[in-house]
């Protein structure tokens, strides 16, 4: 799938992919490949800098920490993040089932005369 | 195969010359710089671990996660508007945070002095000169365009992010007035004290005074220069 594609809903991706556990900056790559079935395979660098934006927001919260003798930046939701994820979840579901209804191809019993 | 490089810090050749590309196009004081370098690093390594584990060489599986991070040009763009909002946010607290300080003991170095003895506001007092009247006006007009400049800037590069369409100059611009603005009604504070000592020095109480000054001149020089970094930064955006 295209980057621009995928841009406008990255946000929200990333909220979802924290919302189980905190997660490191390649984790979160992993995460959202991983649960795309790879559609989702955007340049890692540059999931980094919408990490940041989102820690800006209050949306997520950074800790450095040490895992397998490696430093890493764990990020995880913040409430703020949480509710901001609910309603992305709530704004998406109406959204899809809008475009599923107008995309579905008429029935055959509907179009016959 | 690959001649092995010589041995670096941390990535090895390949992770740290891609993070060399990203850093020189990062603007703003090496400080701020180095958390995401770090970051960048720790994750630039766990690729290569995870490439590794599919069975490429060491050198191959370096290559293999620079490629995956993507073009140096586009992560550094990604940080750069995150650096500009930073430092935009910086300037606006500092200043948010200062302003009232440095208010405060110019209020009491004027209520100390003979000037302030009469109850009222400062610029209702009998005798300030019109130049020392006109002067304090400026400065609370200046004072307060500043302030909003400062909530402004502290506003759209914190939670208001969220809502609003993404537009990385806006705040280093807002918290640049803000701080121009904060320097500039100090310039004036000093200049008018410094009249005022030449015409009548004995009228102001020193102690308070010296205070005021030193706490106008240090936010002078502090503002100056935070400005100064968020013009750049923003025009290192525009660059971008």
């Amino acid at each position: 799938m295209r980057a621009e594609t995928l841009k406008g809903h990255l946000d929200g991706m990333l909220l979802a992919v924290l919302e189980a556990e905190p997660r490191h900056g390649y984790a979160i790559m992993e995460a959202l490949r991983a649960g795309s079935g790879g559609q989702f395979d955007l340049p890692t660098g540059t999931v980094y800098p919408a990490l940041h934006r989102l820690e800006r927001a209050g949306l997520v919260q950074a800790t450095w920490s040490v895992h397998g003798g490696r430093r890493r930046r764990l990020y995880q939701l913040t409430p703020d993040g949480r509710r901001a994820l609910d309603s992305e979840r709530r704004t998406w579901r109406d959204f899809s089932s809008a475009v599923t209804a107008l995309l579905r191809p008429p029935s055959p019993a509907a179009s016959q005369p | 195969m690959t001649r092995p490089g010589p041995v670096q810090p941390g990535g090895g050749p390949t992770v740290e010359s891609y993070l060399a590309a990203i850093t020189a196009r990062l603007p703003g004081p090496a400080r701020s710089r180095a958390g995401i370098v770090d970051e960048l690093r720790s994750g630039l390594l766990d690729a290569a671990d995870a490439h590794r584990s599919a069975g490429l060489p060491p050198a191959e599986a370096a290559r293999a996660a620079t490629r995956e991070f993507g073009d140096p040009r586009q992560v550094a763009d990604g940080f750069r508007a995150e650096i500009a909002a930073r430092q935009a946010r910086r300037t606006s607290i500092s200043l948010m945070a200062g302003g009232p300080l440095v208010g405060a003991l110019w209020v009491v170095a004027a209520l100390t002095s003979h000037l302030g003895m009469h109850l009222g506001s400062p610029w209702h007092w009998p005798e300030l000169s019109p130049v020392l009247t006109a002067g304090i006006h400026v400065v609370a007009v200046v004072i307060v365009a500043a302030a909003w400049a400062a909530l402004a800037g502290f506003a759209v590069t914190g939670r208001l992010t969220r809502w609003l369409p993404a537009r990385p100059g806006r705040g280093p611009t807002v918290a640049g007035i803000a701080g121009f603005g904060a320097a500039g009604a100090d310039l004036v504070m000093l200049s008018l004290l410094a009249g005022q000592l030449a015409i009548a020095p004995g009228k102001l109480s020193p102690l308070p005074i010296a205070l005021a000054a030193a706490a106008s001149l240090a936010r002078l020089t502090l503002a100056t220069r935070a400005a100064h970094q968020c013009l750049a930064i923003r025009s290192a955006l525009a660059v971008a």
